[in-house]
């Protein structure tokens, strides 16, 4: 499988995607599947409540909506970091709730995350902070260098990849952690918040890249309350208020 | 094998990002480890002692000061048909005084004060190995002590018994003083390795996230607490072999004598090696218990 992808400085490259799960427990079309949906936390305060949402492969979503609205309540739950209360998540055929410890392993490895504050290890050179990826699933050292080159280059930083994190840009950052995302070739990409950092011209340039990534067949699920941004790349969004959907457009 | 790399690699990183940490790690074992190596060195020569002593065991038989040549011939003759002797010397009152004065020569102004000689001839009987162990010396011991002539038999085993219950007694104090010392060490290591993992929260989130097995999360913890308990161990030995030899320079020639002329012996390979093992397996459970709540 290959995708023909732009990189933002628009020099043109083929990025091979091996896929390395089988795709036997994927279900056809829909990747997230979300059914009543509910989070309680202590003293009965709900963060999502009865929420009921699908995502089909290949889409691009938004899920946005003001602070507390259970935005990030819900990207937690579709990590595996929080259990749901009620109702059960279906992501790529894997019901959330039911998950034991060597499952959550398995499941996370399909799964490319990127967050607000980059996550980035301060104390690992731009390449390291990629290649570790592959590194601790025990992917051997050679493919370990050539994937985490591929992908560096796909995001246009290639030439960066001796640099510590400290020593690039915000938007950069962002751009190598989604790198880093797309070691495994997951074919969910979650982002919480991915732009809540940069200017908007740079935010722009991560949801283009984002867009790429979802262009190769990737189901990309981000989480933004920038409403201009949802406007000006114009995808599906689901809009959650105190934990419900109020809005889908 | 990748992961075991991993882990020791990252291991060995992490020490040398935190270097005070590891130090107070490895001191704390380093103390655990030179207490048990210091009472192993300590029951390991007095062991060499009493197996010498108890493969050369020998019985005194005291003959009365009226004990005729007849009946002194009798017991000699005894002790050769019994087939579990393999030396007999006989110590005359003259030669017992002699050898008292010599070896204690404080104490030899106090045999000149007595009236006479006090003390009695003697014979002294090495028994074979054999007879030691399959009690035939205690049977022939219990024979001798009835013919006429003979006032009283000494028999060094039980003696011997003592000694080396004394010896067990100062080996189990030394490992329960260990034993709590090396429980320390481990909480010690296990705080420094929570020190490091908070230093490295956002790392094992992101190892976790991605799906990495727990060996790779948490096998740099473990790493670390093993690599800090065997340089804790390395250091330990290093002070119990100082010890050694600043005991063999400074008490050589007492101990020599007390030790029946053996020199003070350092311990064996293989007790090096269990107390280098010992010190990895406390730091590596430090960093077991450390990391039991990850992944």
């Amino acid at each position: 499988m290959a995708y023909r992808l732009w990189t933002t400085d628009s020099s043109c490259v083929t990025l091979a995607l091996e896929r390395t799960r089988a795709p036997a427990r994927r279900s056809s079309f829909i990747v997230i599947e979300a059914k009543n949906l509910s989070k309680q936390y202590d003293r009965g305060v709900y963060a999502l409540r009865d929420l009921s949402l699908s995502v089909g492969k290949g889409e691009f979503v938004f899920l946005t909506g003001p602070s507390g609205a259970g935005k990030s309540t819900f990207l937690r739950l579709l990590l595996v970091k929080e259990r749901a209360s009620e109702g059960q998540v279906l992501v790529n055929g894997h019901n959330l709730s039911e998950l034991r410890r060597s499952e959550v392993q398995e499941y996370r490895r399909g799964v490319g995350f990127v967050f607000q504050d980059f996550k980035l290890i301060p104390t690992r050179t731009i390449f390291e902070n990629v290649a570790f990826v592959s590194e601790v699933l025990g992917v051997a050292p050679t493919q370990q260098r050539r994937r985490a080159a591929q992908v560096l280059k796909w995001v246009g930083l290639q030439h960066r990849m001796n640099a510590y994190p400290r020593e690039l840009s915000g938007g950069e950052q962002q751009r190598i952690a989604i790198a880093r995302a797309l070691m495994n070739d997951p074919p969910l990409v979650i982002a919480d918040e991915p732009t809540g950092n940069l200017d908007p011209d740079l935010s722009l340039e991560i949801m283009n890249l984002l867009r790429e990534v979802n262009a190769g067949g990737t189901t990309v699920l981000v989480a933004t309350h920038d409403r201009e941004l949802i406007r000006l790349v114009g995808r599906r969004s689901v809009t959650l208020d105190h934990g419900r959907i109020v809005e889908m457009s | 094998m990748r992961a075991l790399d991993y882990a020791l690699r990252h291991g060995w990183s992490a020490m040398r990002r935190s270097k005070v940490s590891t130090l107070c790690a490895v001191l704390a074992i380093a103390l655990a480890t030179s207490v048990l190596g210091l009472v192993l060195l300590v029951t390991f020569n007095a062991d060499q002692v009493l197996i010498r002593w108890r493969t050369s065991a020998e019985f005194s038989v005291y003959l009365r000061d009226d004990a005729t040549s007849e009946q002194r011939g009798v017991v000699e003759s005894v002790l050769d048909q019994s087939g579990a002797v393999g030396n007999v010397e006989f110590v005359s009152k003259d030669q017992a005084l002699v050898r008292f004065r010599r070896e204690f020569a404080d104490l030899a102004s106090l045999a000149s004060e007595l009236d006479g000689n006090p003390f009695p001839a003697s014979l002294e009987v090495r028994l074979l190995q054999v007879a030691d162990t399959d009690g035939s010396g205690e049977v022939l011991l219990r024979r001798i002590a009835t013919l006429p002539g003979v006032a009283d038999v000494r028999y060094d085993r039980a003696w011997l018994a003592r000694v080396g219950q004394a010896i067990e007694t100062v080996r189990r104090l030394g490992f329960g003083l260990a034993l709590l010392l090396a429980a320390a060490a481990a909480v010690t290591v296990a705080s420094v390795v929570r020190l490091g993992m908070h230093a490295r929260r956002e790392e094992i989130e992101i190892m976790e996230l991605v799906g990495a097995s727990a060996g790779y999360v948490r096998g740099p913890f473990v790493a670390e607490g093993l690599l800090q308990g065997g340089l804790g161990a390395l250091v330990a030995l290093g002070a119990v072999l100082l010890a050694h030899r600043i005991g063999a320079v400074i008490w050589g020639s007492e101990v020599s004598a007390l030790f029946d002329g053996l020199p003070l012996r350092f311990l064996p390979v293989s007790l090096c090696a269990a107390l280098v093992l010992g010190g990895m397996a406390v730091g590596g459970l430090g960093g077991f218990i450390a990391s039991r709540r990850i992944a």
